[in-house]
This record gives structure tokens, sequence and C-alpha cells, in this order.
């Protein structure tokens, strides 16, 4: 498993490791199979992108297919504040205008590499951002990191496939060896 | 004033008007309709049936209206802005059992959180459930220091009630023979897992006399023939509680007293029922009933009966005594001693220390214990050993070992983004458990004060027209002190048990967040000094019982359900025995 402060602090090209994890062909997006409420249909196109960057589909489902491109939408709808919502749709276009100014066209159109290479970049940014302690300022990148990790890990597949739910436990047991269980639960 | 006569008079008699169906209301009713009175049971919000009115009980993650059934922020702020304050309670699984805090306006002349819900079964619903009985060392602690007055009863008087309470509700705890926590009626206790009990091996070596238990909860782990007869079965582990119970696994009015009251034949509920006051008869010198103000028509109406037990929780019990004001008593029911609203009392938390355990990193746990360990209180026992000369009185720690699931790295959760990165590597990361970490959280003991207190504001009324409370309470010197040591007792075991970057912490406690307000009708053994007797009777209107929390004469440091329920089952002895002989 890639230990990601060690590549950072190492220099190392993330990339590299990107191919060997699962990212590789991420980039390649389909039609919207559904319809946004909040978000323009170029928005929930690059959506549905950067979500599965950030959860891919590996030997259990990614953020796509796990509907987070829609939780988002529904959250950015009803349940996000408005500065939260331009927070995140500035995010997107961000993106659209980085990619154009580095590689000539919008995100979406990018390799896999080039994207990740982008989220890369901001996730710096992020770092960076936060240890200015003068800073009162949020990055938009972690936003959008922690709004797809809680629409895929509440998601039906998130909770049951990549984690495992037992609704009903009927009993406690304190001490089970990890192995036994295998991934982590869903809820607490 | 609807005054009736005759039949309409007879129709709204009643043996006995319980006020309030929580914790201690369904205690009340169940024992009054068991022991054959008649009893008109009134609420001032909605019917809440066990299992039909638990609207999220079953709801999987993936089904919930908003992210993490989180509430909007405008949503918190427009209607919740005391009960969000709680960080855990007002949930979208949640909010339908907590008050609108627009709907059910107050006055903080000093901030206080109070948190509470108006339908049938009120907070007992959402309560914590830990359930440990006061201490002889408890019932003797302010006669021994002059503080405040005396307990009226000592610790063998309520003995038995304990018992009983502990029988009927169900709770599972492990038996210590500790003197400052006296053991019960339990089921087996649930169990702890790897770090816990190594926790306690290396603590307890370290500090013998600070004893690490399971904690003791209302859930059923070995339901009697009693439980299962109510509709109750075994605590399935799910950790919903507060959602309500499919299961009737932990006790609630809902689940439990309300049933058993509904079963006699003896009870009627009348929710939407806002009491309003006591009525007096100047000439009988007692109460005879109630008036009420009908939530849904508006309109008032009267209901009578021989005796009258307010369990409508300490501040609303409190709200209809100052309320109910005559010429007998222009400030207040049973008020001469000018003690009612008076000596507030909570239990100060948010206060502890947490690390994070390196060992059993292959160990992990299955189901969702709605419980954790506790460390019963160890200052302050009456022997030198555990004196301390800072504060007086002491405090209880809970706690647990738990290890972190997929939101670990979230920014709200404190996540370190410089570890975090995106991607596969990420997911199988999050696919896992966490490293162990373990908490304790202090609970401890508030000293009465008189000038902590609640008052009636007749000039802000509600949208009924109603009069308003105005809190003025505050924490003293004495817990503050006893603050300091609870952050660094709790730090000293985690170290003592060989647990990394042990971080104590304070992290601020308004008065109300214990959600354990009590105190405001202290029983006493003077009438010049407190507004109950020894069996929660008004001392100036026999026939008028007060045992919710509203009856505490000091708070002791453990959670106090309990011992409302069993003051609730003594005074209900009482007053049917009482009745019986015509002394009300």
């Amino acid at each position: 498993m890639l230990n990601r402060r060690d590549a950072i602090r190492g220099g190392l090209a993330l990339t590299v490791a990107a191919a060997a994890t699962g990212w590789a062909g991420a980039a390649t997006a389909s039609a919207l199979t559904w319809t946004p409420t909040a978000l323009t249909l170029d928005q929930a196109h690059l959506l549905e992108v950067v979500a599965e960057l950030i959860i891919p589909a590996t030997d259990t489902p990614g953020a796509r297919a796990a509907g987070v491109p829609q939780f988002i939408d529904r959250a950015l709808a009803n349940y996000y504040d408005k500065a939260q919502v331009e927070q995140l749709v500035g995010g997107l276009t961000r993106m659209d205008a980085d990619a154009r100014a580095a590689h000539g066209s919008v995100f979406t159109a990018l390799t896999s590499q080039q994207q990740v290479e982008l989220l890369t970049t901001y996730e710096q940014e992020a770092i960076t951002l936060r240890t200015q302690a003068s800073s009162q300022k949020n990055h938009f990148f972690p936003v959008l990191e922690d709004m797809v990790t809680v629409g895929y890990f509440t998601s039906e597949p998130g909770a049951t496939v990549a984690l495992q739910y037992d609704p009903v436990p009927g009993a406690y047991h304190g001490c089970v060896p990890l192995a036994e269980i295998g991934r982590a639960w869903a809820t607490r | 004033m609807a005054n009736l006569n005759g039949r309409a008079r007879q129709e709204n008699t009643y043996d006995a008007i319980v006020v309030g169906s929580g914790i201690t209301g369904g205690w009340a009713a169940k024992e009054l309709t068991q022991k054959g009175l008649k009893t008109l049971v009134l609420e001032r919000g909605p019917m809440v049936r066990h299992l039909e009115d638990y609207p999220t009980a079953t709801l999987d993650p993936w089904q919930t209206k908003y992210p993490q059934g989180q509430l909007p922020q405008e949503e918190l702020a427009a209607h919740y802005p005391v009960q969000r304050r709680t960080n855990y309670t007002m949930t979208e699984y949640t909010k339908h059992f907590f008050v609108r805090d627009d709907q059910n306006p107050y006055v903080e002349e000093n901030r206080f959180d109070w948190i509470r819900g108006y339908h049938v079964g009120g907070r007992s619903l959402t309560w914590g459930r830990q359930s440990y009985r006061h201490s002889p060392i408890d019932f003797e602690a302010n006669a021994r220091e002059g503080i405040g007055v005396d307990w009226p009863i000592r610790y063998e008087e309520l003995a038995p009630w304990y018992d009983h309470v502990e029988r009927f509700i169900g709770v599972s705890g492990q038996a210590e023979g500790l003197p400052q926590l006296p053991d019960g009626q339990y089921q087996p206790p649930m169990e702890m897992n790897c770090v816990e009990k190594a926790f306690k091996a290396k603590s307890e070596a370290r500090f013998p006399e600070r004893r690490i238990t399971m904690g003791r909860t209302a859930h059923l782990t070995e339901p009697t023939e009693e439980q299962l007869s109510l509709g109750r079965t075994k605590c399935q582990y799910r950790n919903m509680c507060i959602r309500g119970c499919p299961f009737g696994g932990y006790y609630s009015s809902n689940s439990g007293g309300l049933v058993a009251a509904e079963r006699t034949g003896n009870m009627v509920i009348r929710p939407g029922s806002i009491v309003t006051s006591l009525i007096y008869d100047e000439k009988a010198g007692k109460a005879t009933g109630v008036r009420i103000l009908d939530a849904t028509t508006r309109q008032e109406e009267e209901f009578y009966a021989d005796v009258v037990f307010l369990c409508a929780s300490a501040f609303n019990s409190a709200w209809i005594l100052m309320n109910s004001t005559s010429s007998r008593f222009p400030n207040g029911f049973g008020n001469g001693s000018d003690q009612l609203g008076r000596n507030v009392m909570d239990h100060h938390l948010g206060v502890g220390a947490s690390g994070e355990a390196p060992e059993f990193a292959d160990m992990y746990y299955s189901g969702r214990r709605p419980n954790g360990i506790y460390v019963p209180r160890f200052r302050n026992l009456g022997d030198a050993a555990t004196k301390r000369s800072d504060y007086l009185r002491g405090f209880g720690y809970q706690g647990g070992a738990s290890r972190p699931g997929w939101d670990r790295d979230l920014v709200k959760s404190g996540g370190d983004l410089t570890a975090r990165g995106f991607g596969a590597a990420r997911k199988a990361t999050l696919s896992q458990p966490g490293p162990w970490i373990i908490g304790l959280g202090g609970f401890g003991e508030i000293l009465p004060y008189e000038d902590n207190r609640i008052t009636l504001n007749r000039d802000k009324t509600d949208e009924f027209g109603l009069p308003t409370l105005s809190m003025n309470v505050t924490i003293r010197e004495n817990e503050i002190a006893m603050r300091r040591d609870m952050q660094t007792a709790a730090a000293e075991m985690l170290d003592a048990a060989g647990f990394r970057n042990v971080q104590g912490r304070d992290s601020g406690y308004s008065p109300g967040l214990g959600i354990h307000e009590m105190g405001t009708a202290r029983m006493g053994r003077d009438p010049k000094t407190s507004v109950l007797n020894a069996h929660n009777q008004v001392h100036e209107c026999k026939n008028v019982y007060v045992t919710d929390g509203a009856a505490m004469t000091s708070a002791s440091c453990v959670n106090p359900s309990l011992t409302y329920m069993a003051l609730t089952a003594r005074a209900a002895d009482h007053a049917v025995q009482a009745r019986k002989r015509g002394d009300l």
C-alpha cells in the first residue's frame, strides 16, 4: 500500500503509483445516466470523473457506481449552504480552467495521469494552506474529497461491499481477530 | 376557567393524576395503576407508541435525506440553536424526539443548555441508559460537610426500591462490591474489548483504588419472563438506541412502564395536555387536581384526583409549582421555604483524556455495543487516602476503546491532510479499521448553590401565552478544581496502561450539557429549607408528590435516572398507602 506521507515527502511522482493502484482508465467518462438538480450537465460530468479518481473502482465498486455524484448533487440542492455550494462549484470551474491552461482542454478530456497530477497539485495547495496559521480559507479540494468519501461510505455499495454493514448484529464480541472480520464496519 | 359540575366533573375525576410520561411519569403510572388507582397521565406533547412511532429506527446509512443524517445548518440555526449544542442529539434520525427551540423559548441569564423532548416517553427514549445507584456516602455528604440541607432519607431506605426498579427495567452490569457504588440486581454485563481489558489490568495494577468495570446500563442481556411478556427482547447491539428501539432492548417508558400501566386497564393517557397549574382547595388544604391547556384546541380544562404526581422533569415540575399561585401560595405552590427553583444541579463533563493503543492491531470486535467502561468515583470516599484538599465530592469516568472507521481522515474528524492522499490506496486504507483509540470522560458532582436558580418570567410568554423560565446557573470553584483533577487523573491512568500520545483535554462545560438538571424542589427534613419531605410530598400540601429530578437534594456523580425511578416507585407506594389510610 502506498504510504502517502512518505511519497509526498520523498517527492515521488504519484502518477507512478497511480497506474499501479487502479487510476488508469478512470478518466474515460460515459454519458450521464442521471439528471442533476444543482449542477449543470458539464459540472456533473466533471464530478463523476473526479469522484472516481478520489475513490476508484478496485476489487470493490468505485464512487460512480456507488452513486456518489448524485449524492453530492442532491446535497448541493438540499443540504449545503450557499458558501459551501459556491466553494464546490468554484472548485469545479477552476479544475477546467487549470486543465485548459496546462493542457488546452477541459479536465474530463485529459489523460488520467494529467488528471491525477492536477489533483495532486490541489492536495499540496490544501496542505500548504492548512499549515499557514493565519489563513482562514479552506481549499476546495479536501472539502470535495470529504463529500465524495461521505457519499461513498454511506452508500449501499460503499457500506456493504467496500466495508461491511450489519443492521442487527445480535451480539457483541469484544476481541475478535481482524482477519476473521476482514473489513472495517460501516457504522459504529 | 372551566368549572365543571356534576357529571362532567365526575368524568374528569381520577384517583391519581401523573403529570409527565417520561422516565418518572412512566414509573408513577405503572406503580399507581398496578396498585389499583385509576390514573390519568397528562403529557404535553404528542403520542409516541412503542414500535409504531420510531420512524427512523431501521434507516440504513444510505436512506437518509441528508449526508450522514446531519441536518442543514440553516435548519439547526433556525429551529434548534439549543438542542444542537450537544453535537449528538439533533440529527435527522432524532429530531422528532427533541423540542424546537424557537417554539419553546427561555431566557439564558447565563448560558444553559436545556436539552429536552416533549412527547409521550420524554427523554426516556433518548437517555444514555447508564444506571448507577447513589451510595450511602452520597446521602450523607450534605450533612457531613454542611452543604445545602441533609437528605431526609438514607441509602438503606431506597435500596429495596432500587432492587424493584432494576428488576423491572433490566440492568446489565458487573457487581463490584464497592461501598461508593452499591451493587444491584444485574443481568450479565456486556463484554470489554481487548484494549479495555488490557487497560483494566494495567491501570488497576498501578491504581488499585480506581476500579474499571463494565458500564451498568438499562439494556436486556438476559430478559426476565416479565420483560419478555411486555414485548421486550434482548439488546441486539445495533447502537441506534436514540432513535427508539424496535426490540425494546433498552428501557423506556414507552416500552416498559407505560405498557405495564396500560395493561392494568387503570390508565388513561392524554397527550397534548399542557398542565398549567395545580388546583388548590384552601378549605380542604389540599390540591384537588390540575388545570391544563389543550395544545391543539387551546382550550382550558380541569382534571381532578385525590393525589397528583409531578413527573414533568426538574424544570417543568418546578415551573408548574411556580405558576400555581393562590392566596395560600403567593410565591409558588409549596414554596414557603423560598427554595423552589433554587439549587439547580447537573453533572459537569467534557473533561478527560484520550490515547492511542499500539497493541492489538490484529484484533477487532463485532457488534455495536451501546455502552462503555466505567470508573467509579475514587476521590473523597471518607478515608484519608482518598481525601482531596482542593475540592469536595468526586467524579466517575465513562469511556471506552474502539477502532475508528472510514470517517477518521475527514477534515471534520481532524484528519491529517498530509497523510491521506486519494485514490485506491486511501480507499484500501479506509476499508480497514483505524488504530485503536481509548478515552475517558468525567462526570463530576455539582454542589447545590441557592443562587443557581431558575425563575418565572411572567412578562415573557411563549406561543401559548404561558410564562417562560429564566436560567441563572454557573459552576464554581469546587467544580473547577475538580475538573483539573478529572483531567490529570484520567491521563495518569492511560499513561499507566502504556497508551501513546495520551492527551488530557477540557473541552468546556456549560450547565445543562449533562442533561441531568435537578434540584429545583429539593427534599429535606425541614419545611423551612426544603420543598419536599422524605416521601417526595410537598411539605405544605401532602397530596402533591414531586418525584423527578426536581426532588434531588444533592447530585452525586452518577447518572441520576435510576434514582429518580426508585424515588418515584417509593413515593407511589407511600401515596397508595396514605390514601388508603385517609392521610392525603
